[in-house]
């Protein structure tokens, strides 16, 4: 709610937080008014086993990686093979994040700041909070490195646990170093498909909540019956120009090299909404067909803010009700932000206009940068991706504006501003704190594990370009940019299935994660169960998994290379 | 007889502790095993296909590695995986994908051989390093492209059965081990007993085109959902067997007890009425739209 003050006297661990990287329902189910994430029973009951032993494996700190042949059977050897590549861990410097697309002229650029605000707003029981939640605010989840990131190094949910009088109990799997996570139960106590999200905290014993007295859901039983399963929360930097990549782009990308796909294990398909029929890009499973969408369900559902999209209550207690609902709407008189248009936004539209207008994380120098569109694409249908060209210090060669022929509306969108070897880190194994720099981590090893990662075919999810279509915002249209991701989602394997079946991704599915900012990034995969990217990588590989034939030309490779990999992705 | 040879192969392949990959089987079609291209007996010493008539010894020393995910949408399937019980120095894939519901269906094994050659030679670091040449697999004609870099030295062998490209993907980080795998494939062999006329007549759309009799399966959840789906229809116009490729169970058991249902022209082929396959794709829309 705009009338909360930021209050930056919390910090960072009284903050709290709101967008999770995923929430409850798809853009399908949304529209068509159905309310379970997981809706197919069958699929469900298929990924049941296999998500429980995830939950286990997202709670052990730094989770080994799976045996890459067997999944952890007996009879085949084996093991991770990649001894010797080290995560040189968070890679430190300037965040190169957080900040506005390039090329926004003085409104949207003033519209950006009002929403970066609204953002950051820290949100108690009289604004909305609760009956459940499990943060007090957007920032305080997406914060790392930069206010739109993903989970910072110490963890605000432990603090809003007993926040204001109250008086929850931290469940195991939230703990002070680890990362902000939402919970969502596998089944219903009947054994029918459960997947949505439930919230760790509870108002109850507030003193803004006087006769609130609901009780938290009961995790210590759901994580000893290997019933619940964990989310982080998913980056936001430059998830406007990933929304205005045409469909035909990203459907030219899947089908391109469809051969090269198939000699590495890969298929993949898109989670389509189910209305339109159009591609959902957002979240963990791509469940969310849009930014706002993704606001609403978030607000309500991490934040329990009731909003123009998700009206109703989810807890009924009638004893902890303390505000009209919705609670967020469009305000009728205009608030106190930079912005006179934004200043009449709801929240959510705010939400999302934030991630709008938010620029894609900064590479260190060496690494692939967004680049400029070519002279002559501007107004047309964007093309297929680029998959198989280049190295990244070509790519960081093409990104010169100077290139770029002033009379198109081609727009470099970020650009490397450090260098590779000034930036990385050198900590043995992976450690939350920005290291200073490593010879090892060197531009030519940078450049080199752009090569062998393409070589190897992690590029082939991993999908390294798009070009955006036209857009309404200044300087926007027709931009190159480099997600590293096809926005498909792939099946995943045993190892990481969650079991949460949301559109039409099963509970074995996850949408490719985009590796943009991965080199800031602090905790791995959809539960962050590590810190670690040569673990991460190992995860990749399980019974059933699209990616097990490229972690196996991973494994084979010399240790240099494995390393020169590591030291790419830190990089980005 | 037929019936005894399946059970017997069943039996077979109980008693060898082999996995049937494939999610959804028709338990109630004894002839399963050789109507379903995901029915592979997978062992450590290689694998068993009926469907595709192909038998397989990996090398002396390799074992049955991880499995590949459920069909894809397009019908992709990965049939088995292995890779050496000590050093891991190299694996073996065999994948097959439906061209029934390839986007370019027109493309021979040999045209998607080279598309994959070329592909491939956009790769920075890549070297070509067999042009695609034909082969002999199994006593079909086939190709090989073999390509290398970042150490890694992969080879690519291809056949086309029953409307599908079969594909054995070789990669080590060893060339000399790369040509020993490619000699193991000497050991693949067909397996049926049977004269090849006995295999269905594969025929892409012959089921849009054809039917004389249609029910409707019944929708289930609450999604639009396209479904592939293989059939097999036997040479008086019946629907002899459904595979359906990727579906929920009770998807599959719904488009499975409509199908059977269908009837459609017999399939002269060049003479006498014979059995056909084909595909067809179902877009289920959600019972309450």
């Amino acid at each position: 709610m705009k009338t909360i003050t930021l209050t930056r006297a919390h910090g960072l661990a009284g903050v709290a937080a709101m967008m999770l990287g995923s929430v409850a329902w798809s853009g399908a189910a949304f529209a068509q008014g159905a309310s379970n994430a997981s809706t197919s029973t069958d699929a469900a009951s298929t990924n049941a086993a296999a998500a429980t032993t995830n939950a286990a494996a997202a709670n052990a700190a730094g989770a080994q990686a799976n045996n890459f042949r067997r999944g952890g059977g007996s009879g085949g050897g084996g093991g991770s093979s990649s001894g010797g590549a080290t995560d040189p861990g968070v890679r430190g410097g300037d965040p190169g994040a957080g900040g506005p697309l390039q090329g926004l002229n003085d409104t949207e650029l003033s519209f950006f700041a009002g929403a970066k605000d609204v953002f950051q707003e820290v949100d108690a029981v009289p604004n909305g909070l609760g009956p459940r939640f499990n943060l007090d605010s957007c920032s305080g989840c997406h914060s790392h490195p930069a206010i739109g990131g993903s989970s910072p190094p110490t963890n605000p949910q432990v603090a809003i646990a007993t926040a204001a009088g109250a008086k929850n109990t931290l469940p195991s799997f939230i703990t002070a170093n680890g990362p902000v996570r939402e919970a969502r139960f596998v089944r219903n106590p009947d054994g029918s498909p459960d997947g949505s999200v439930h919230g760790l905290f509870v108002i109850s014993g507030r003193t803004d909540a006087p006769g609130c007295n609901i009780k938290q859901p009961n995790f210590a039983a759901a994580v000893a019956s290997n019933n619940v399963i964990f989310r982080i929360p998913t980056p936001l930097y430059g998830l406007g120009l990933v929304e205005n990549v045409p469909d035909s782009a990203l459907q030219a990308s899947l089908a391109a090299n469809a051969q090269q796909k198939r000699s590495l294990g890969i298929s993949g398909h898109f989670n389509i909404n189910g209305n339109d029929t159009t591609i959902a890009r957002f979240g963990w499973k791509a469940q969310n067909k849009s930014l706002l969408l993704f606001s609403g369900e978030a607000y309500n559902v991490e934040m329990g803010i009731t909003n123009d999209l998700f009206q109703t209550e989810r807890e009924g207690d009638a004893n902890c009700q303390f505000n009209a609902t919705p609670e967020s709407v469009i305000p009728l008189q205009a608030a106190d932000l930079a912005s006179p248009s934004a200043s009449f936004q709801s929240d959510i539209e705010l939400f999302s206009s934030f991630m709008r207008l938010t620029a894609p994380p900064t590479p260190a120098s060496g690494a692939a940068a967004p680049v400029a569109q070519a002279a002559g694409a501007a107004g047309q249908t964007a093309a297929a991706s680029t998959q198989t060209t280049g190295t990244a210090g070509q790519t960081t060669g093409t990104a010169s504006a100077a290139s770029t022929p002033a009379s198109t509306a081609s727009t470099m969108i970020a650009s490397a501003t450090a260098d590779v070897s000034s930036v990385m880190t050198a900590a043995v194994g992976s450690s939350t704190a920005a290291q200073p720099a490593s010879p090892s981590t060197s531009g030519a090893s940078v450049t080199r594990g752009n090569q062998v990662f393409t070589n190897i075919g992690c590029q082939a999810c991993h999908t390294q370009s798009f070009t955006t279509t036209k857009s309404q915002l200044t300087g926007q249209s027709n931009v190159t940019i480099q997600p590293f991701s096809d926005f498909a989602v792939h099946d995943m394997g045993s190892g990481l299935a969650d079991g949460v079946t949301q559109g039409t991704a099963n509970g074995n599915e996850f949408r490719t994660a985009p590796l943009w900012g991965v080199g800031q990034r602090i905790f791995f995969l959809h539960d962050g169960r590590t810190k670690d990217l040569n673990v991460a990588i190992q995860q990749h590989a399980s019974r059933g998994s699209e990616a097990n034939t490229v972690i196996n030309n991973y494994n084979m490779l010399s240790q240099t290379d494995r390393q020169s990999i590591i030291n790419f992705l830190r990089s980005l | 007889m037929r019936i005894s040879l399946y059970l017997g192969i069943a039996a077979c392949l109980a008693g060898m502790g082999v996995v049937l990959h494939g999610a959804i089987l028709s338990s109630g079609d004894a002839g399963f095993i050789q109507s379903n291209p995901e029915a592979v007996s997978i062992t450590d010493g290689g694998f068993v296909s009926e469907y595709f008539d192909l038998s397989y010894r990996v090398p002396e020393g390799w074992a049955e590695g991880l499995p590949g995910p459920p069909p894809s949408q397009s019908g992709y399937y990965v049939l088995g995986t292995w890779a050496p019980k000590g050093d891991f120095a190299g694996t073996i894939m065999v994948a097959a994908q439906d061209t029934f519901f390839e986007p370019d269906s027109s493309d021979d094994v040999k045209s998607i051989v080279a598309q994959f050659r070329q592909v491939i030679s956009t790769v920075d670091g890549m070297t070509i390093d067999r042009e695609p040449s034909q082969v002999s697999i199994a006593g079909r004609p086939g190709y090989r492209v073999d390509f290398s870099g970042v150490g890694l030295f992969r080879s690519m062998f291809a056949i086309e059965i029953r409307c599908h490209v079969v594909t054995f993907n070789l990669t080590t980080h060893d060339a000399e081990l790369l040509a020993r795998l490619a000699g193991s494939l000497d050991s693949l062999i067909p397996v049926r007993k049977e004269t090849s006329d006995s295999v269905p007549e594969c025929v892409r759309d012959y089921a849009s085109e054809n039917v004389v009799h249609r029910v409707e399966p019944q929708a289930v959840g609450t999604r639009s959902v396209s479904i592939p789906v293989r059939l097999i229809v036997a040479a008086d116009g019946s629907v002899k067997h459904v595979h359906v490729i990727r579906a929920s169970a009770a998807q599959a058991r719904n488009i499975e007890d409509a199908v059977r249902q269908w009837k459609f022209k017999p399939y002269a082929g060049q003479g006498d009425p014979v059995e056909v396959e084909t595909g067809m794709v179902f877009n289920l829309k959600p019972a309450s739209m």
